[in-house]
């Protein structure tokens, strides 16, 4: 059954209550992701990788409870120690901070240096690596559009629609999770599993690397253009050019990703935006 | 291609069954839990719904042989009086969502209640509610790839159930479809020719035919119109034979 997401943490600062709830939380479906459990090694690391892209991708917002060491290591797969480990190194880079007592915990916390954290990823990759990561995503993401568009109903459609009018084109960290949304819903269109379970790991690993051209609202604007052409080919089961379309999209991301680095890379360790 | 009506009919029966069976099972929760409301003339407690429904469907969760992978019941928004919004809803040990063993124990779903939160989700507005919202009948949703709480491919039966002539939830139980292709393809495959089983949007629950991938549309022009207005088989103008298959409203096609 699709019902609310599984993840239990409340927040500390109370957001506006709405009084209509939304019927779809653009959110939720990007972040079940965040919790996945891991696979590989370096299990810590992975662990503290996937938190900090949450946080600086902005799944993960400003005065949120971050669940228990027991429960995360649960929800990772890891044992409670590494994610203590992780969790410590999200504290050292300003990213959490702990509080003891009966509303203790650990909270995401705004001062971190967000972006310096995902400059020096993108600083850290090769051209190549990047490059392959967008080729992957794009053979995966790409198939599960054109399977959407053989599968789909007219109410699926509606459905699709509906998604990408609730993303708010005017907010970054909005549009980042909308993007998730979208290609998850595109991908459970398909009615493979395994391209869902495969666009959500992929999303944990690269989004945050892929969407980075989001922060400009031109990318923004071309990201709604292309969702609206994907839905309109899955329409009329258009399946080829709802793979182009979907493959062109993330082809440009990339490139603006390579010429962020070129930039990165020309200004050293330190810069930060 | 009407000549073997008769073995037509058994595959249908046989096909209701599989399902009547199931949701003759959702139907005793259901009636449990309208009689538990009646007899707190409708102010219930999300503790005391909690108690009664976790104690229907934990034998059902626990069987080793469980076709039911999920089970619970869905209130209707503001109904309890202690919350607005409740799923009181179970995981069986087949169900693997969210843990990394390949059984795990049967548990509650962890669900967001808050319509404040980010992880919240209006179930209102999804299908497996909607459609006995509307119908005030059962319903089968599916088969879709339910990202949130199976991860798999699953089949989402659901039931309404009623205080005088408000509907006060669903009671209901998820399925994998592995699980019904295993039960449904001897049924099928026992007719001898090219046969497939269609929910009402025309998706392929289960096909004998390599060509209509489970998940695939099978767009037939005129299907539900032709049905709607008969009961038992139908000729198509194609040729093909059509079947609604009992109460279920999925449709047997063969050919």
């Amino acid at each position: 059954m699709s019902c609310a997401a599984h993840k239990c943490y409340g927040r500390v600062t109370s957001q506006e209550k709405r009084i209509v709830p939304q019927s779809i939380r653009p959110s939720t479906t990007a972040r079940a992701a965040v919790f996945a459990p891991l696979a590989g090694g370096g299990r810590a690391e992975l662990v503290q990788q996937r938190l900090t892209d949450a946080i600086e991708l902005g799944l993960l917002t400003d005065g949120e409870r971050l669940p228990s060491e027991t429960e995360m290591a649960k929800k990772f797969g890891v044992a409670t120690v590494t994610a203590r480990e992780a969790l410590e190194a999200l504290r050292s880079r300003g990213l959490v901070e702990t509080k003891r007592g009966r509303d203790g915990g650990s909270f995401v916390t705004s001062h971190g240096s967000r972006d310096t954290g995902i400059h020096e990823r993108v600083r850290g990759l090769s051209r190549v690596e990047l490059r392959d990561m967008a080729v992957y995503y794009a053979a995966i993401a790409g198939s599960s559009a054109e399977l959407a568009a053989d599968r789909t109903t007219p109410d699926d459609v509606d459905h699709l629609e509906r998604v990408i009018a609730a993303i708010d084109g005017s907010s970054e960290a909005a549009t980042r999770r909308g993007e998730g949304t979208f290609r998850l819903e595109v991908a459970a269109l398909s009615q493979s599993a395994r391209l869902v379970r495969e666009e959500l790991r992929l999303q944990a690993e690269f989004a945050p690397l892929l969407w980075l051209c989001l922060r400009e609202p031109e990318y923004r604007l071309r990201s709604r253009a292309a969702h609206h052409s994907v839905v309109a080919a899955i329409a009329t089961m258009d399946g080829e050019r709802a793979r182009t379309v979907t493959r062109e999209h993330i082809g440009e991301s990339i490139e603006w990703l390579l010429d962020a680095k070129t930039d990165l890379d020309a200004k050293g360790p330190n810069y930060a935006r | 291609m009407l000549a073997d009506t008769v073995t037509v009919d058994g595959c249908v029966r046989a096909v209701d069954d599989t399902f009547t069976t199931i949701f003759a099972q959702i139907d005793e929760w259901r009636a449990r839990i309208e009689f538990l409301v009646s007899a707190h003339h409708a102010i219930v407690e999300a503790p005391q719904l909690d108690e009664l429904v976790e104690a229907l469907v934990l034998s059902e969760l626990e069987r080793p042989d469980a076709l039911i992978i999920g089970a619970g019941f869905v209130a209707a928004p503001r109904f309890l009086t202690d919350t607005d919004w409740h799923l009181a809803w179970w995981l069986g040990h087949a169900n693997t969502f969210g843990m990394d063993s390949v059984d795990p124990a049967v548990r509650r779903l962890r669900a967001t209640e808050d319509p404040s939160s980010e992880n919240f989700r209006d179930y209102t507005t999804l299908e497996w509610w909607r459609v006995p919202a509307s119908t005030g009948r059962r319903h089968i949703t599916g088969p879709y790839v339910d990202y949130l709480c199976t991860d798999d491919y699953t089949l989402t039966l659901t039931i309404p159930v009623m205080h005088g002539r408000a509907m006060i939830g669903v009671a209901g139980a998820d399925l994998y479809v592995n699980d019904i292709e295993r039960t449904l393809l001897p049924l099928v495959g026992a007719l001898g020719t090219t046969a497939t089983i269609i929910n009402t949007s025309g998706r392929v629950v289960v096909s004998t035919d390599a060509h209509r991938p489970t998940g695939s549309v099978l767009r037939v022009e005129g299907l539900s119109e032709r049905l709607a207005s008969t009961s038992g088989v139908v000729e198509l103008t194609d040729g093909r034979v059509a079947a609604v298959c009992g109460t279920t409203s999925l449709i047997l096609v063969l050919g």
